[in-house]
């Protein structure tokens, strides 16, 4: 007994730091976040007006148009960025001259910022000098893809997919070089075709590698504000207002209010934990982590 | 695998079923108990809203300002100012070239230029920043007017002015009315635009028209545009998008006011706070149905909501598609021309581009201040606030302002700059650069020749512009505009109840 709670005073002193840090940086601010989400704040001041501010502001048409939006977009980016991840690093994990180069190209846009890579896209989809605009033609001319409702979320995701390809590429190489080859040369003897083995060996030997690009990449989609600001600004007609820009708000309904843009943060919060619980708990029974 | 898409399907449900639960409320009631009811205070146009002399004046109720605090001050050393702004690249760098002329020319105060990275950044800021941590002056856009009233943190200019005997003669009306209301002068004009018609020269001629009469009315801008387009001149007549900060939002309110119409209740919300917009009215209907048929039958090209800020100019540019006219800032003369000077644009010349009044009712005639004004702030100390006045009157004289509008393309805020050099020699040499000044000065009198003074201004014009974008796209125009009158209305009705 003595020693347990001698080991416990050392415990508190090692934990201690990080405890500090930790309530400092992200339980406080997290309260004061819940606390100003329940009030409605003028220039100068804030009134209170009870939990039930979450719930108006969940079921308010804002936000639930913006939580479509966001679904959309994550729906949007990460199958295809996912699909586009994998294909490519199963293409480039071959033992060929010169596959280094494919893999630098294939991991470079890791290496460039949300920024960078928005802006390279507004350019390319510019409907007066673009040159993606140029090929495609039609409504990507007149008035462009950014500014053509129906297409705007789709044009956003495409950037957004490329400048995520390159994490998603390193993530899945890495983990295709942890798959035994033996397992593949056994496969082979047994007659499974190319494809055969691709589901049978490498998926599952890759799932947890998978399960992780998922949550990333879903993180990424209800978290991402810095294409949606530079390529849209939330435009044509709010399709493109996700969460995080909601909250953001410039000129919407949330812009003259921080305890509006506290509350669209919270809920934000909540959507996401909800959705990390149930995509650890539903999807890690079926990730294979060997034996 | 068909497990994980059950799965999927199961989490992809479940969210839309908790979006199933929408309520048809807006963001804006959330935590409100009823929906506020607007309060109008009825005035009538034209009718006066002085109030009775028995009442103080709005602006005795106010923080003084005392001019002579800066001699008593400066006997230990000059006063220290910080200065708050939002102007980027050149613009900026032309600020701190006066601001380093003025501290050198005296030796009372010391003004610290602090860049806050744009207008949005600096608004966010001082919003957000306790009296402590507020600057002793602040730059605002002119949408920020109500806002920056109800932060309750001004020291209005006006009573910095009459302490000094100052005299504001020489200004033009426009530019000081835009920032009073109640017959407070809350800030001080420094940098001022407004929309005007850009056009190329060459495919005028092409077309058979006149370059050097551009059209001025609405009429006018119809007929040239199908000129334009059925003489093969170009593609497309005029690019307009639905910007809320230009063809959205801004050149709305300027159309309203060349018809001699208010925008908003209670004379623009500036004999009091405005309760509603009426652009939903008869005059916006006609209006907005004049635009759509631009469109329709004028040869127009609706280039979206002009998200790089400059797709109705580049229209223009166009290789394959062109459009001839368009409605921009006149604060983009400047960087037009230089940016075709350089030669990045094959085919269009300096020379090519034609300047002229933004067409509309009225032929056109007269302009609402948009830009940014100065604003001095309150619980610095008596010192600060004279040092501020001080700087203010500087950057605010004859000479600076004909320095300033000369190296920006701002339309400078008084009469007299336009005797001195070198703006009285550029508006000679490049007449272009004067037609905005022309355009704003031939504003009618009265009160509808100054633009709404709204808390949620911004917002609003986010809501007006999508009904422009709905127009713009042939939707029908009452039904749009009431959509967004009261989408308005409703964030107006928000603004007050927690800003009372």
């Amino acid at each position: 007994m003595k020693r347990r709670w001698r080991d416990s005073g050392l415990a508190t002193l090692m934990l201690g730091p990080s405890a500090v840090i930790l309530a400092l940086f992200v339980i406080y601010p997290l309260g004061k976040a819940i606390w100003l989400g329940q009030q409605r704040c003028g220039v100068t001041s804030c009134t209170n007006s009870g939990f039930r501010q979450y719930i108006d502001a969940f079921r308010s048409n804002d936000f639930q148009d913006s939580l479509i939006v966001t679904l959309k977009y994550a729906l949007i980016t990460v199958p295809i960025g996912l699909v586009l991840g994998v294909g490519l690093a199963v293409l480039a994990d071959k033992y060929m001259r010169g596959v280094s180069i494919f893999r630098t190209i294939f991991s470079s846009t890791v290496a460039t910022s949300v920024a960078v890579a928005s802006v390279m896209w507004f350019f390319l989809l510019n409907p007066n000098v673009g040159v993606l605009a140029e090929w495609i033609g039609g409504r990507a001319k007149t008035p462009g893809l950014l500014q053509s409702e129906g297409l705007a979320l789709w044009a956003v995701s495409a950037s957004s997919i490329w400048a995520n390809l390159g994490f998603t590429f390193i993530v899945v190489t890495a983990g295709l070089q942890g798959v035994p080859k033996d397992l593949y040369e056994s496969a082979y003897v047994d007659g499974a075709g190319g494809m055969r083995r691709f589901t049978n060996v490498t998926l599952p030997m890759i799932s947890p590698t998978l399960l992780f690009a998922t949550v990333v990449l879903t993180t990424r989609a209800f978290q991402s504000f810095g294409e949606i600001d530079l390529l849209t600004a939330g435009g044509p007609k709010g399709e493109t207002t996700t969460l995080t820009y909601l909250a953001y708000g410039s000129g919407l309904a949330t812009s003259n209010d921080d305890g509006l843009r506290a509350t669209v943060s919270v809920l934000l919060f909540a959507v996401l934990l909800v959705l990390a619980l149930v995509q650890f708990r539903g999807l890690e029974k079926r990730v294979h982590y060997g034996n | 695998m068909r497990r994980h898409v059950a799965l999927s399907v199961l989490v992809v449900g479940g969210m839309l079923g908790a979006a199933s639960c929408r309520s048809g409320q807006s963001l804006t009631n959330a935590g409100v108990d009823r929906r506020p009811t607007p309060t109008t205070v009825t005035t009538l146009p034209g009718e006066t809203t002085v109030p009775p002399t028995t009442q103080p004046r709005k602006l005795d109720t106010l923080p003084p300002c005392d001019v002579k605090a800066l001699d008593a001050a400066t006997s230990s050393g000059p006063v220290n100012i910080t200065f708050w702004h939002g102007l980027s690249n050149e613009l900026g760098r032309e600020l701190e070239r006066l601001t380093a002329a003025y501290n050198s020319s005296q030796n009372k105060v010391k003004v610290n230029l602090e860049f806050q990275g744009g207008y949005e950044q600096t608004i966010d800021k001082y919003l957000q920043s306790s009296t402590a941590n507020r600057p002793d002056m602040v730059q605002m856009p002119e949408y920020m007017v109500q806002q920056m009233i109800d932060t309750k943190s001004l020291v209005p200019t006006q009573a910095c002015a009459e302490s000094a005997g100052y005299d504001t003669s020489p200004f033009l009306p426009q530019a000081l009315g835009a920032y009073a209301t109640q017959g407070v002068q809350w800030s001080m004009p420094f940098n001022m635009s407004i929309p005007v018609l850009y056009f190329l020269k060459p495919r005028f001629t092409a077309a058979g028209l006149d370059p050097e009469n551009p059209p001025r009315s609405l009429d006018d801008l119809l007929a040239a545009g199908k000129q334009l387009v059925s003489s093969g001149a170009s593609t497309y007549s005029i690019s307009l998008d639905s910007d809320f900060d230009g063809g959205g939002g801004w050149y709305v309110e300027q159309w309203l006011a060349k018809e001699g119409e208010f925008y908003a209740n209670n004379e623009n919300g500036r004999s009091a706070p405005a309760t509603k917009v009426l652009y939903d009215g008869p005059a916006g209907v006609k209006l907005l149905s004049y635009l759509q048929s631009l469109v329709t039958e004028g040869g127009g090209v609706y280039v979206g909501d002009n998200a790089s800020g400059q797709d109705t100019l580049f229209k223009l540019a166009d290789p394959t598609k062109p459009a001839s006219m368009t409605i921009a800032t006149s604060a983009a003369l400047g960087p037009v021309l230089s940016i075709l000077g350089g030669g990045v644009i094959p085919g269009i010349t300096n020379a090519d581009v034609g300047v002229g009044f933004m067409p509309g009712p009225r032929n056109g005639q007269g302009a609402l201040v948009g830009g940014a004004s100065l604003y001095i702030v309150d619980g610095k100390g008596g010192e600060k606030a004279a040092a501020a006045w001080d700087y203010i009157t500087f950057l605010e004289s004859a000479a600076s302002q004909s320095q300033w509008a000369s190296a920006t393309g701002y339309i400078p805020v008084r009469q007299d700059a336009l005797e001195l050099d070198p703006i009285k020699s550029l508006y000679v040499t490049d007449p272009r650069f004067k037609v905005a000044y022309d355009q704003l000065i031939s504003s009618a009198p009265g009160p509808t020749s100054q633009g709404p003074v709204i808390g949620p201004l911004k917002q609003v014009r986010r809501a007006t512009a999508s009904a422009v974008a709905e127009v713009l796209t042939g939707g029908d125009v009452q039904t749009a505009l009431t959509k967004a009158a009261q989408a308005a209305n409703d964030l107006i009705a928000n603004y007050n109840a927690q800003n009372p």
